[in-house]
């Protein structure tokens, strides 16, 4: 009894830990321009949405958040077709180089993100793209690639030959059968693989900061960079900014969580 | 007959594979090769033409260029104090709050779930939150002020005082990191055969020496992968670093990541691309080796 009440103690500390700067966040979106500047209660003494209201108006969240929504979607939808397609063939067809490709999509994972920066961001500027939707996407998509490959490959393995074979003598052609069989029995694996795309692409920072500067083609991450460099940030309205940022993530995790769970497992032991 | 279909089926795949290889020639060879080559050379991004400096660069940042060679030996020794706190801090929590979580039953989703919200949420959002409170009038100074723990707090912000700077970042990417440990340590422990446990009990171990002489050798192979994660997450990122202190106060926060990405992006017109590259290649090759001993490690186990 007593080890049970230690346990659930242990557990609600790291809870309120692990909630603390979300509490932040929603205690410095309900406080006003004087009382965020006096200490650090965690209670507003007089609640208000004012700020909620202003930074959602004033600083044009809509547009923002419909980049954010453009750049994270479009990267997502990116992920799923190229990926899908090079998984299905990785897995079911032969063809001569196949090892070594696959081999090769995989030793991406071990270049770091500052190796390829800069390189990418003058890549960016030949071809015209920098500052650019697709400038940013295109990185994007090729970074997700060895997680996504291993994992569609990995669960595009486990649909039985048998399945094929039939979908075969019924005259199904490539395509078909990677659309009508391979495509439905992979959901979960499609699933987990947008869930582990959405949710960093929708957080991006570093690859949009050096890529993006025409402010209307901001994304949330810049939007609120910007806020607070701006002349007399105020935490208040930062504060609120990130929990418009926060919220679709956190809704989109507490309702996929398993599959995102799984695929974490997945990426891990695969 | 079978060598059409063979041949049929190989232009399949490759018409397949051609997006996804087509985007990884571009943004994945082209852009590392790129990288490689500019890491011989000096440039400042606006002269028409590279100046070639062979393994110059590299030398400058490793001891050579007085101007250089300092900041980055710090920022690398900063960089191995990251590396070594984060995965063990890590595991550290991680492997407990799994073994209590796998202890409970009831509400144990809702804890994993809010247990979560700092790995998915990790970017400028949440990094202005820790900010914020963080700050000298902020209120982890408040609650601890008014827990009577007021000798702990900082007046000058946990982020501007030169010596918590660092640990209170660690703490963060921790935070961050804590989660996906977890969720592995639970996997492993669900996995482990409760017959072994009970026969540990029967011989009348007790329960902190169940969980040594038998809970925790059974779960080295997770810690070594948790550890393989959490040291690459030290060694490349450097977002917490650059959204929370910028490398400061006075450098005291500055790692190669970040020293990387201040060489290409805020140098000016100075030839620093080269160098930035560099250090990139550097740290990439440091990532190899990891991976490499990581290799051998879980082989040898095998």
């Amino acid at each position: 009894m007593k080890a049970r009440v230690f346990v659930y103690a242990v557990l609600i500390a790291y809870a309120v830990i692990s909630l603390y700067p979300f509490a932040l966040m929603v205690s410095g979106a309900l406080k006003d321009a004087a009382e965020v500047r006096l200490d650090g209660h965690l209670i507003p003494s007089n609640p208000t949405l004012a700020t909620l209201a202003h930074t959602w108006n004033e600083l044009h969240f809509f547009t923002y958040f419909g980049n954010s929504l453009l750049v994270t979607g479009l990267t997502t939808v990116g992920v799923l077709i190229v990926y899908s397609l090079a998984g299905y063939a990785f897995a079911v067809l032969r063809f001569p180089g196949r090892r070594l490709l696959y081999g090769m999509f995989l030793a991406l994972l071990f270049v770091p993100g500052i190796t390829m920066l800069l390189p990418v961001v003058i890549l960016q500027q030949k071809l015209g793209l920098i500052g650019t939707f697709p400038g940013i996407i295109l990185p994007f998509v090729n970074g997700t690639a060895p997680l996504s490959i291993m994992l569609l490959t990995n669960s595009f393995r486990t649909v039985p030959a048998e399945l094929k074979e039939s979908a075969r003598c019924d005259g199904a052609g490539e395509l078909r059968t990677f659309w009508s069989i391979y495509l439905p029995i992979g959901r979960p694996a499609l699933i987990t693989i947008a869930l582990l795309t959405a949710v960093p692409t929708w957080n991006e920072y570093v690859l949009t900061r050096v890529s993006l500067s025409d402010a209307s083609r901001y994304t949330l991450p810049l939007a609120l960079q910007n806020l607070n460099s701006s002349t007399a940030p105020q935490e208040n309205v930062l504060m609120a900014a990130s929990l418009i940022i926060v919220i679709p993530v956190i809704i989109l995790f507490v309702l996929l969580q398993r599959y995102f769970v799984n695929g974490l497992q997945g990426a891990v032991k695969g | 007959m079978a060598s059409r279909f063979r041949s049929r089926e190989a232009w399949t795949g490759y018409v397949f594979v051609l997006p996804a290889v087509g985007l990884f020639a571009v943004m994945g060879l082209y852009t590392v090769g790129y990288g490689l080559a500019l890491s011989f050379a000096q440039w400042n991004g606006f002269t028409p033409q590279w100046t070639w400096v062979g393994f110059g660069n590299y030398l400058d940042l490793i001891y050579r260029d007085p101007a250089i060679a300092p900041v980055v030996q710090g920022a690398a020794l900063r960089t191995l104090v990251v590396m070594i706190a984060v995965p063990v801090l890590t595991v550290l929590v991680g492997f407990p709050l799994a073994v209590a979580l796998n202890h409970i039953t009831r509400l144990r989703a809702a804890f994993r779930t809010v247990f979560f919200l700092p790995q998915v949420t990790a970017g400028i959002a949440l990094f202005y939150a820790w900010t914020y409170a963080l700050q000298p009038d902020g209120s982890l100074n408040y609650i601890l002020r008014h827990l009577g723990l007021g000798s702990i707090a900082q007046p000058q912000g946990w982020l501007g005082n030169p010596s918590t700077a660092l640990p209170t970042l660690i703490v963060v990417m921790v935070l961050g990191s804590v989660p996906v440990a977890m969720l592995l340590y639970l996997t492993g422990l669900q996995s482990i055969d409760q017959s072994v446990v009970d026969a540990a009990r029967v011989d009348g171990a007790s329960g902190l020496r169940t969980m040594t002489a038998i809970i925790w050798p059974l779960l080295l192979p997770i810690t070594g992968a948790v550890v393989m994660l959490n040291l690459r997450y030290a060694l490349q990122d450097f977002q917490t670093f650059l959204l929370m202190t910028n490398g400061g106060p006075g450098g005291h926060t500055l790692v190669l990541g970040l020293e990387s990405y201040n060489l290409a992006f805020v140098s000016g017109f100075k030839p620093t691309l080269g160098l930035s590259s560099a250090l990139g290649w550097t740290l990439f090759v440091v990532a190899l080796l990891l991976a490499g001993i990581n290799l051998r490690v879980l082989r040898s186990r095998a």
